[in-house]
């Protein structure tokens, strides 16, 4: 299971997505890949390109436009022994297939008293890119909160392919959220398993003064707010979650204690989101922590693209909220709330 | 038919089983259909499972623990009745059986609520297209809850719906527990040997209201009619007339399944509830 570090092959995001699906199929005839043009059109990013050719009709399925029995036959599959993936291509769309998602697949082994499970992949595609209002959501949040869930969000092409490929092992469902700009960056992927445990999160850059806590897309805004702030002296950790269902708290509250000030960023809504469940967390194991969160304004991502970088956070907002976190002082319980 | 209309009749003395919907009325559809299935076919049931759960042979006294929530029914007291599930009548997909090569039927039980739905054409359409050996049953019993048929979908005839993806459909009373035997077995061969999907529709009548909790929308006289139709009565008129059935196997039937009953009820009774303390970090 241990990841060989050495001799890394450089990938583009979504060729690693291929690469983890083409030899998890390859080590397990029991995952089935289900979903709108995932055949021999190979995926709306290209993600799956090769999968047909190399598995066939029958383990490559395309699927008619209709997510609730993309995720309605997964279950069912999954439930009979099989291990499918579903994609869904865009995660605007994954709350038409909410209900077999949540009522079905997060609640199977719970409910049947652990008689039956559902060991499936839900990915799907999150992020903005010109698309408007109805193709560039991030919707993490609002799955983050069933029980029976893992959700995990990748944002090198190296957790790409080990965070899917431990999200095909498991005995439950999880959703694997990527995203539309991670698609074409490339990275260094390990050689060997190169499999990414769930639940764990990684410090992408060391720093003593803030915490920034994020995941996906905006770990690489995250990096270039930290980059910007350093030549003013300012010193960013920046943490990706990579997992956010389960969080991982102890390098969290790690992190958090040694800079004592949290700064949550996701491309998402604030209200009830990605940051609002860290920091709370987070401030309720540490208490006293100065804690900021940056995400979308509260308006629709148009696609415009004047509009759409206004909505979203970019390294300039990171950068302000962050001085403005370390211009507040050290807050004392009493004082907790505010944020 | 017998043992399902005394068990829920049992189970509406007690007051503490949450809220049921019963099968009472709609007995011939979940006997009829499970007289076509073999021991290795799933069936999936909806909300109103009780019916299908016993005419599919999962025990009554595990069903009845189930159903007041103790630790013995087959999903531990989570699932209840809306989630009741067991192996020989639980939650499989009818995509891994044909995959794997299997000359396995799924049979899926539902309501005519379910018909304006989209699930039910998706799932119609895909069935059709990968030819699943899928056999959908809507027992139809008029209601949605309050909302008669008329008033919720467009079509005379619900098994048309299957027309449109090139499925067969067909219509029956589903008050005559062998005319649904003898429409399903006619289906489930079908599928058996490669045919795919078909839609086979039972126009039922409930006894009681949609569920313990929802009141009663129908008037007086409509209950006396639907009550009139029972189907356990029509099937012992006719073995009585053609002497299949005497008085005394009848009488000595209905000994047989109130004493099953009652042991089940005190199996349930006598059974533990699930542990609490275990609810969080056992069966996620």
């Amino acid at each position: 299971m241990a990841s060989e570090p050495l001799a890394g092959v450089k990938l583009f995001f979504r060729e690693a997505i291929g690469r983890a699906l083409r030899d998890e199929m390859a080590r397990d005839r029991r995952i089935i890949v289900l979903g709108q043009d995932v055949g021999r059109f190979g995926g709306s990013y290209r993600e799956f390109a090769g999968l047909y050719e190399q598995f066939g009709p029958e383990r490559v399925r395309d699927m008619p436009v209709a997510e609730a029995s993309m995720i309605g036959v997964g279950v069912g599959a999954a439930a009979a022994g099989l291990r499918p993936i579903v994609s869904i291509t865009y995660m605007d769309f994954l709350m038409l297939g909410l209900d077999p998602l949540v009522n079905y697949a997060a609640k199977l082994r719970f409910k049947t008293g652990g008689q039956l499970a559902a060991p499936m992949v839900v990915k799907t595609t999150a992020g903005a890119k010109g698309q408007g209002v109805a193709h560039s959501q991030c919707l993490e949040a609002w799955v983050m909160s069933v029980p029976g869930l893992k959700i995990v969000a990748p944002s090198t092409a190296a957790d790409a392919y080990g965070l899917l490929k431990s999200a095909l092992r498991e005995e439950g469902p999880v959703v694997f959220v990527d995203h539309k700009r991670l698609f074409p960056t490339a990275g260094e992927v390990p050689q060997g398993d190169g499999s990414v445990p769930i639940g764990k999160a990684l410090i992408r850059r060391r720093g003593s003064d803030v915490t920034i806590a994020t995941h996906s897309y905006m770990c690489r805004v995250a990096e270039e707010a930290a980059q910007r702030l350093a030549a003013d002296g300012v010193s960013c950790e920046v943490l990706d979650l990579r997992s956010l269902a389960p969080l991982d708290m102890s390098t969290l509250c790690e992190s958090a204690a040694r800079t004592k000030a949290l700064l949550t960023l996701e491309e998402g809504q604030l209200p009830c989101g990605v940051g609002a469940e860290v920091a709370f967390r987070v401030q309720a194991e540490l208490g006293a922590l100065r804690v900021g969160r940056v995400g979308a304004l509260p308006v629709p991502v148009a696609s415009s693209p004047i509009l759409e970088a206004a909505c979203l956070p970019d390294a300039e907002r990171v950068s302000v909220e962050v001085r403005r976190l370390l211009s507040t002082h050290e807050v004392t319980p009493a004082k907790r709330g505010s944020a | 038919m017998l043992l399902i209309r005394t068990f829920e009749e049992a189970l509406l003395q007690r007051h503490d089983h949450g809220f049921q919907l019963l099968s009472s009325g709609q007995e011939a559809v979940a006997v009829g259909l499970c007289a076509a299935l073999q021991p290795g076919d799933p069936l999936l049931a909806s909300g109103r499972s009780i019916g299908a759960a016993l005419a599919r042979g999962v025990e009554p006294r595990r069903v009845m623990a189930e159903l007041l929530g103790k630790a013995t029914g087959p999903c531990g007291g989570r699932g209840g009745r809306g989630h009741l599930a067991q192996p020989s009548a639980g939650f499989f997909g009818a995509l891994a059986l044909q995959l794997g090569g299997g000359a396995d039927v799924v049979a899926c039980i539902f309501g005519d609520g379910a018909c304006g739905g989209g699930a039910l054409h998706e799932t119609l359409n895909l069935a059709a297209l990968w030819r699943l050996p899928l056999l959908l049953v809507c027992d139809n019993n008029g209601y949605s809850v309050s909302t008669p048929r008329s008033e919720a979908l467009a079509p005379k005839r619900l098994a048309d719906l299957a027309l449109a993806f090139g499925v067969p459909g067909r219509t029956v009373d589903g008050m005559d527990v062998l005319a649904v035997e003898s429409a399903a077995v006619a289906f489930a061969t079908l599928a058996r040997s490669g045919g795919g999907p078909a839609f086979l529709e039972c126009v039922s009548q409930r006894f009681a209201s949609h569920s313990t909790a929802a009141r009663e929308t129908r008037s007086a006289a409509e209950l006396l009619a639907a009550r009139a139709s029972c189907p356990i009565l029509r099937l012992q008129q006719r073995l009585e007339a053609e002497g299949i059935l005497s008085v005394e196997r009848r009488a000595e039937l209905e000994r047989e399944v109130r004493s099953r009953v009652e042991e089940a009820l005190r199996f349930a009774d006598a059974s533990p509830y699930p542990d609490p303390s275990a609810l969080v970090h056992d069966g996620l």
